[in-house]
């Protein structure tokens, strides 16, 4: 009993302790924030804030223009001018006028844009920067009606499922396959998902570039990697019952990992579409499908030993496939940026993590291992298929 | 909405009625005195000007405001203009005339907290302008240092109602071009307070164009004709409803308006027009 106490005493201690340096860091902090300008006094002056906006998001609609912006830096921005193409506007602004440090607000102008059109959007602050946003060609920003939903979720579907659902058909032809062939196709899957997690991750830090500092940087894209890696691990292990994943486990988690990217995939397409930066086009569609149809197969080869009911096939295909889907009708209508940001971070993160998974497998099963000759053909033949079906979709 | 609608309440201007009168109505001319010493005290302030409604032009300006006051004499007259720097850099007063050379404004640069009283006749008769000429020169005109300088003739024009124009345009982001365009330094703000005159009553316009950047401004008048004298200075009069100036032009116009109601007045630079440059006379009987 009195041992027991002890222990607590001692517990207690260690935690209580824990919390002194995060007490004192709090007086610190405090004093000198309520200390006023004296340090920067020191030094002299501060330069004065850039004062430009972070324009979000300019939307489109019948005789209106909606212009969301951001106030990235430290100090208030208030919104004084409006001007579409160097012409001063008149203007409402719905939430606040002077922004807080990241706080956003949606300027609507009253205005008969032109279709198809370059337009170039001007935000003025108070101290007369202007912030000037060039579109490339206005066309009207699709709002939620039935048709434009199901248009975008048959957009999804065809450069999502379809694809992955045409390439899970080579199963047969895997089962007749020798281990050989069978070991380059796997590697093959690992190669085509390193392109992914690629990927992913360029597009990923891209879009991280575009968002105000005060945002993160690039710590937000590793917490979005190490999150989904991580959590694909623990998923796998769970998958495996504790030994690495093997068949149909691995089958669904190749197919977790390609659903992942295929979300941002869809949201990139979804986002692209609404804003009138990618034309709809017929041979874009086709690009996509013959650069997805490979991850039927990535999904097929880990599966060509175990007998699978064409029910799992198809919810293999639904989960690879499906999220393309979501992806669009996001993109389209809820566009956010951090959002993004974290989508393909996770993509690559997820693609990583099946990456390593996948050659766990195939260095156990393959004859030869990971330095065969088959493998390294394999893995270097998914990246090529990749690159070479990628340009038809660029 | 479009920029016609563009009137009265709706127009995105600054500040109440009668704001700029001192500008836009020059000081009463005087009679032909050879000898008589016309005093002009300038000061030269820092101070921020609201060029549009919220938006803020830390400006160098004459007696605080850009264009600076008008300046009238008489042919003949002895000009005398104190002028006092009290901003944070260097400057002078340069006027167009006929004056000696240690009167130009160029070499005897006033420095902060100092002062210099240019003294000379004044001649030609004519509308002419004043600006400061220290260097960097571009920075020291944008910046708001500039205005209207009036000489009337020994033989008076005749009795009209008279108005001062000066043609001039702000850029707050300095990126070297201009975000705003006014007359009299506050963009839409004859838009918003249409300037009033009497139908077939001589009216009688100052015009000047001191924007910065751009090489040309001009005025054009809607339902009417006037009659245009470049520099206010020569015999020949164009009859027409458009004129164009190069930065430092000038010229006198006038007019007798034929019809009652409202008649917009804007820069034929429909850029400038959309950027702050328009305003409308309202004639009644």
């Amino acid at each position: 009993m009195e041992a027991g106490s002890a222990t607590l005493r001692t517990r207690l201690g260690w935690q209580l302790w824990a919390l002194a340096p995060i007490l004192l860091l709090a007086l610190v902090v405090g004093l000198f924030v309520s200390s006023g300008s004296w340090l920067v006094d020191l030094i002299g002056r501060n330069p004065p804030p850039a004062d430009e906006f972070d324009v979000r998001r300019v939307e489109f609609r019948p005789s209106e223009i909606r212009i969301r912006v951001r106030n990235p830096q430290p100090d208030d921005l208030t919104i004084a001018a409006v001007t579409v193409d160097d012409a001063i506007v008149p203007f409402t602004v719905d939430g606040p006028t002077t922004l807080g440090r990241l706080r956003s607000s949606t300027i609507v102008v009253p205005y008969d844009w032109v279709e198809d059109d370059p337009i170039a959007i001007g935000v003025t602050s108070s101290s007369g920067i202007q912030t000037t946003q060039e579109i490339a060609a206005a066309v009207e920003t699709p709002t939620p009606t039935a048709t434009g939903f199901l248009g975008y979720g048959i957009i999804g579907f065809l450069v999502g499922v379809v694809p992955v659902a045409l390439g899970l058909l080579w199963l047969p032809s895997l089962r007749r396959a020798d281990a050989r062939w069978l070991s380059a196709f796997m590697a093959l899957t690992a190669g085509l998902l390193t392109f992914l997690g690629v990927d992913a991750l360029a597009e990923a830090f891209e879009l991280q570039g575009t968002l105000p500092a005060a945002l993160g940087g690039p710590g937000l894209v590793l917490l979005g990697v190490a999150l989904s890696y991580l959590g694909m691990t623990f998923l796998s292990a769970r998958l495996g019952r504790g030994t690495a994943a093997t068949g149909v486990a691995l089958a669904l988690l190749v197919a977790i990992g390609i659903g992942v990217h295929n979300l941002g995939e869809g949201l990139a397409i979804g986002t692209s579409f609404a804003f009138g930066e990618l034309q709809l086009g017929t041979f874009l569609i086709v690009g996509f499908m013959i650069h997805n149809v490979t991850e039927g197969l990535g999904i097929a080869a880990p599966a060509a030993r175990e007998r699978v009911s064409l029910a799992l096939l198809a919810g293999l295909a639904l989960v690879a496939g499906a999220p393309a889907i979501i992806g669009t009708w996001l993109g389209a209508y809820v566009t956010n940026d951090v959002l993004g940001v974290l989508f393909f971070a996770i993509a690559a993160g997820a693609a990583l993590q099946v990456v390593a998974e996948v050659g766990r497998y195939v260095a156990r099963q393959a004859p030869g291992g990971l330095l065969s000759g088959w493998a390294i053909s394999g893995f270097l033949a998914g990246i090529v298929v990749m690159y070479v079906t990628g340009l038809l979709a660029g | 909405m479009g920029h016609a609608a563009m009137i009265g309440e709706s127009a995105p201007a600054v500040g109440g009625p009668n704001d700029l009168d001192a500008l836009l109505y020059p000081p009463e001319p005087l009679a032909y005195k050879p000898g008589r010493v016309r005093e002009y005290t300038l000061t030269a302030v820092d101070g921020e000007l609201e060029v549009a409604p919220g938006v803020y032009f830390p400006a160098w300006t004459y007696n605080g405001t850009a264009p600076g006051p008008v300046i009238r004499a008489t042919e003949g007259d002895v000009l005398s203009v104190r002028f006092v720097n009290a901003g944070a850099h260097p400057h002078t007063i340069h006027f167009h005339g006929i004056h000696p050379a240690n009167m130009d404004g160029v070499f005897e640069i006033v420095s902060p907290g100092g002062e210099f009283t240019y003294e000379f006749p004044a001649r030609p008769a004519g509308m002419h302008l004043y600006h400061c000429h220290a260097t960097p020169l571009k920075k020291h005109i944008h910046k708001g240092l500039y205005g209207a300088f009036i000489i009337d003739p020994r033989e008076p024009r005749p009795p009209a109602q008279e108005l001062v124009l000066v043609m001039n345009g702000f850029d707050t982001d300095g990126d070297g071009g201009n975000n705003f365009y006014t007359v009299n330094g506050r963009s839409f703000y004859y838009a918003r307070y249409p300037i009033r005159v009497k139908r077939s009553q001589l009216v009688r316009v100052y015009l000047a164009n001191l924007t910065e950047f751009d090489l040309v401004n001009s005025l054009h008048l809607h339902g009417d004709f006037f009659r245009y004298q470049p520099t206010g200075t020569s015999d020949y009069w164009e009859y027409t409803d458009t004129v164009m100036q190069c930065q430092g032009q000038r010229g006198v116009l006038e007019i007798e308006f034929a019809n009652t109601g409202t008649f917009m007045f804007h820069a034929h630079q429909s850029e400038f027009t959309e950027l702050g440059w328009m305003g409308y006379f309202e004639v009644v009987d």
